[in-house]
C-alpha cells in the first residue's frame, strides 16, 4: 500500500515543462530542427541480461532530469501493464493461449518494472492504484484491452527514443521496445485467430506517440485511480478524483 | 533486372576498412566506460507514419557519414534478403491460410523497407545480390522456420546498430523499422507454435547482435549467391 502523496501526478513528472517542450518541438518538426536534435545512445551486442544491469549502473543521481522524467513515465506505463496482467491472472477468466500469453507478459512487465525501479532508485515514482473495471473479467475484454495497452507501449517507447540523453538508458529502452512490439503482435494474432485481421503488423513503419498523447490516452481509460494528470501539479494529491464511477 | 557482379559488394566488402569489425569488437567487449563513451545522434518523437520514409530520403546518401552509409547498406542487404525470400515464397504458392496472409503482408513491408533504404542511399546503395533460398520457400514448414530465423535476426541486427548511427533521421527510420521486425517475428512464432513453443516473446529484454555476428549468420545460410 502506498501513500497517495508519494505518487507524483503525470504533470509533476514533467514539472519543469522540458518534456512538453521537447514533445512540441518534435511534433512541429522541420527537417532542420530534426537534424539538430541529438541524443547520446549506446546499443550493440550486449547480452539480454546485461541490460537491466547496465541500466541500474546508470545511477539515478547522475541522470539528467529529462531522463528521470522519461524513466518515471515508462515506469508508470509498466506499472499499469504489470498490474493489468496480474489482475487478469488473479481473476481467472482466461483460458488456453490467452492465459499463457497473460502469464508470460506479466513476467516481462514485472521485469521491466523492477529494472526501471532499480535504475531510478529513490527517484522512482510509487505504483499508483488501479481499477481495471470489468476489462480483466472476461477473455474478450482482456484481449482487446491488452492489445490497446501493448500498442500504446510500443508507440510510447518509440516516441521517447529521441529525447533520452543517457546511452545506457537508451540501450535499455531499445531492448524493451521490440518486446512490447512482440507482445502487441502476439495478442493481435490471438484475437485474429490467424486470419490476419486485425493485423499483427499493420504497417511497414511503426508509428510513435508523444508523451502528452500517451498520457491523455491513459487518463481516458480511468484505470489509474490514485492520481490523474492535472494542471495543478502542486496540489494534485490532495483530492483524488476517480473515473471509475 | 539482375545486378552485374561488380556492382554488388560482398559482405566482406561492405566492411572494407574494417571499421565495422572494430566497432563491433568494441561493443562486444563493452565495459561500462566504453559503453558510455559510445554515442550517436538520435531523433524520435511523434512523427507521422508517412513522414518517416520522407525524412530518411531527405538525409541523402551524399551527406551521410561513411559509418551511417555502411549501416544503411547492411540494413539494405538484410531487407533485400527478406524481401526476396517472401516474394519467392508467395510466388511458389506453397503457403495456405494464416501463413499465406503473413507472407503477403510481410513481403509488402520488407519491400517498403528496401525502397526507403535505397532512396536514402541514392547512388551509394548496394545492388541487390542474387539469392538461392535452397528450397526453404517450397513448403510451409520450412518457410515458417526460416522466416522466424530471418525476423529474429532482423530485430537483433537493427537493435545492435542503433548506438552506432550518427544521423538523427537515419536513427529515426531504424527505430520505426525495429518494432515492425519484432511484430513479424512474434507473428510467425505464434503461427508456428499456436500457443506452445516457440513463444512469440521469449525474453523480457530483447537481445541484440553486432554487425559481424549478423553477417556471419547470414553467410552461414548460403542464401546470398553473388
Amino acid at each position: 500500500m502506498h501513500n497517495s502523496s508519494d505518487f507524483p501526478s503525470f504533470t509533476e513528472l514533467d514539472c519543469d515543462g522540458a518534456i512538453q517542450e521537447a514533445a512540441a518541438n518534435v511534433d512541429g518538426i522541420t527537417r532542420a530542427a530534426f537534424m539538430r536534435r541529438t541524443a547520446a545512445f549506446a546499443g550493440g551486442a550486449v547480452a539480454a541480461s546485461a541490460f537491466p544491469i547496465a541500466m541500474a549502473q546508470a545511477a539515478s543521481g547522475a541522470l539528467p532530469s529529462g531522463d528521470l522524467a522519461i524513466l518515471n513515465y515508462a515506469l508508470t506505463l509498466e506499472y499499469l501493464e504489470a498490474a493489468f496482467y496480474k489482475d487478469a491472472l488473479r481473476k481467472g477468466a482466461l483460458s488456453g493461449e490467452t492465459k499463457h500469453f497473460a502469464s508470460v507478459v506479466y513476467a516481462h512487465e514485472s521485469a521491466h518494472v523492477e529494472a526501471l525501479k532499480k535504475t531510478l532508485g529513490s527517484k522512482a515514482v510509487k505504483t499508483p492504484s488501479f481499477d481495471f473495471k470489468s476489462t480483466t473479467a472476461s477473455q474478450t475484454t482482456f484481449q482487446a484491452t491488452s492489445k490497446t495497452l501493448e500498442d500504446t507501449g510500443v508507440t510510447a517507447y518509440l516516441g521517447q527514443a529521441g529525447a533520452i540523453k543517457t546511452p545506457a538508458v537508451l540501450a535499455a529502452a531499445g531492448s524493451i521496445l521490440p518486446v512490447e512490439a512482440r507482445h502487441a503482435a502476439w495478442i493481435t494474432n490471438i484475437i485474429a485467430k490467424g486470419s490476419g485481421s486485425p493485423s499483427p503488423a499493420p504497417e511497414a513503419f511503426q508509428k510513435s506517440a508523444t508523451m502528452s498523447e500517451v498520457l491523455s490516452a491513459v487518463a481516458e481509460t480511468g484505470f489509474i485511480t490514485s492520481s490523474l494528470p492535472t494542471a495543478a501539479a502542486g496540489s494534485a494529491t490532495s483530492a483524488q478524483p476517480s473515473m471509475t464511477g | 533486372m539482375s545486378p552485374t557482379h561488380d556492382e554488388h559488394p560482398t559482405l566482406a566488402e561492405l566492411d572494407r576498412d574494417g571499421a565495422i569489425e572494430e566497432a563491433a569488437a568494441g561493443v562486444d567487449g563493452a565495459t561500462r566506460a566504453a559503453f558510455l563513451r559510445r554515442t550517436g545522434a538520435l531523433v524520435g518523437g511523434g512523427m507521422a507514419l508517412g513522414a518517416i520514409p520522407i525524412a530518411l530520403a531527405g538525409a541523402e546518401g551524399g551527406g551521410l557519414p561513411s559509418g551511417d552509409v555502411k549501416i544503411l547498406n547492411f540494413a539494405l542487404t538484410l531487407e533485400y534478403l527478406e524481401a526476396a525470400f517472401y516474394k519467392e515464397a508467395v510466388s511458389k504458392g506453397a503457403l495456405k491460410g494464416g501463413a499465406a496472409t503473413f507472407a503477403q503482408t510481410v513481403s509488402e513491408h520488407e519491400a517498403a523497407h528496401v525502397e526507403t533504404l535505397k532512396k536514402t542511399l541514392g547512388s551509394k546503395a548496394v545492388a541487390e545480390p542474387k539469392f538461392d533460398f535452397k528450397g526453404t520457400t517450397s513448403s510451409e514448414g520450412t518457410f515458417l522456420k526460416t522466416s522466424m530465423t530471418l525476423e529474429d535476426t532482423g530485430v537483433e541486427a537493427y537493435e545492435g546498430q542503433v548506438g552506432n548511427i550518427k544521423t538523427p533521421a537515419v536513427l529515426m527510420a531504424a527505430g520505426s523499422i525495429l518494432p515492425v521486425e519484432a511484430r513479424h517475428a512474434s507473428w510467425v512464432r505464434d503461427i508456428i507454435g499456436a500457443g506452445k513453443a516457440p513463444t512469440p516473446a521469449p525474453a523480457a529484454f530483447n537481445p541484440s547482435m553486432s554487425m559481424s555476428m549478423v553477417l556471419s549468420a547470414v553467410k552461414a545460410t548460403g542464401f546470398i549467391k553473388a
